[in-house]
């Protein structure tokens, strides 16, 4: 299981422009921790993703606030959660339908959508005004207890 | 540096849009600018040649999304070509390419507006 102190944490500011950053950083980690090269890069993905999703809804572009992201590693897998303020994230529970949204000309809501896909768990709560994004991927796929 | 850069021509009227680099949510204003332009100029036959797109996240992907019901209503619709592995995966794992025609080059592409 996960140690309780990250193996990597950083604090970066709500700006896109270092999205790409956060990236590469997301893809070395998940290389350093053996992961193979196509999951590296939809782990990154789906980082990239939960920080739009911050940016975008919870700091509604606002560029001054911060966003703390910690990396957990273990032989069997990667956690990787976000620390952020602003307002609360309201998830859709079910999947997205892409017929009906591409009908209702939407350019938004696959983000989540894409983090679930990728990640065996994707999960947001919010204490004392501080929201985290806690996603974990796996090694290997843990049957179900 | 720029991580992303776009650049676009009209061949036999479909319009055919260079994406190049990383788009992601910092950079998609400049990828949608540029399909609005030619929906603006009624080009509704549009390619995205995705050669040099090494890496594309929900962002740009809810671009081509928004806009495809629209291009579509005026006869037209969005094709993709020589999308690397890389970049196919992530079209795959949210079902773009059960929707959208991925042709393996340009010259298809075009083809398939033309003939």
């Amino acid at each position: 299981m996960f140690s309780k102190k990250p193996e990597l944490s950083i604090s970066i500011p709500s700006r896109t422009e270092l999205l790409k950053m956060v990236v590469d950083l997301a893809d070395h980690i998940a290389t350093l921790n053996q992961f193979p090269p196509a999951e590296c890069r939809k782990i990154a993905l789906a980082v990239d993703e939960a920080i739009t999703n911050v940016i975008k809804h919870s700091y509604r572009n606002d560029l001054d606030k911060d966003i703390k992201l910690e990396f957990y590693t273990s032989s069997e897998g990667l956690k990787v959660k976000l620390l952020f303020a602003g307002v609360p994230p309201v998830l859709e529970k079910v999947g997205v339908n892409l017929n009906k949204m591409i009908k209702e000309k939407k350019k938004g809501g696959l983000g989540v959508e894409l983090m679930r896909r990728i990640m065996d768990s994707v999960v947001y709560d919010t204490s004392k005004n501080i929201n985290t994004c806690e996603m974990i991927k796996w090694k290997k796929k843990r049957s179900a207890v | 540096m720029k991580s992303f850069y776009i650049r676009s021509k009209v061949v036999d009227s479909v319009a055919v849009i260079y994406p190049k680099g990383h788009l992601d949510a910092h950079n998609v204003e400049r990828f949608e600018k540029e399909i609005v332009r030619f929906i603006e100029n009624n080009q509704f036959f549009i390619v995205i040649n995705c050669k040099e797109l090494n890496y594309i996240s929900s962002a740009g992907m809810g671009i081509i999304m928004g806009y495809l019901d629209e291009i579509r209503e005026k006869g037209g619709d969005i094709k993709l070509c020589s999308v690397s592995e890389r970049v196919y995966e992530i079209f795959d794992l949210v079902g773009f390419t059960e929707i959208y025609d991925f042709v393996e080059d340009e010259k298809v592409a075009i083809e398939k507006f033309t003939n």
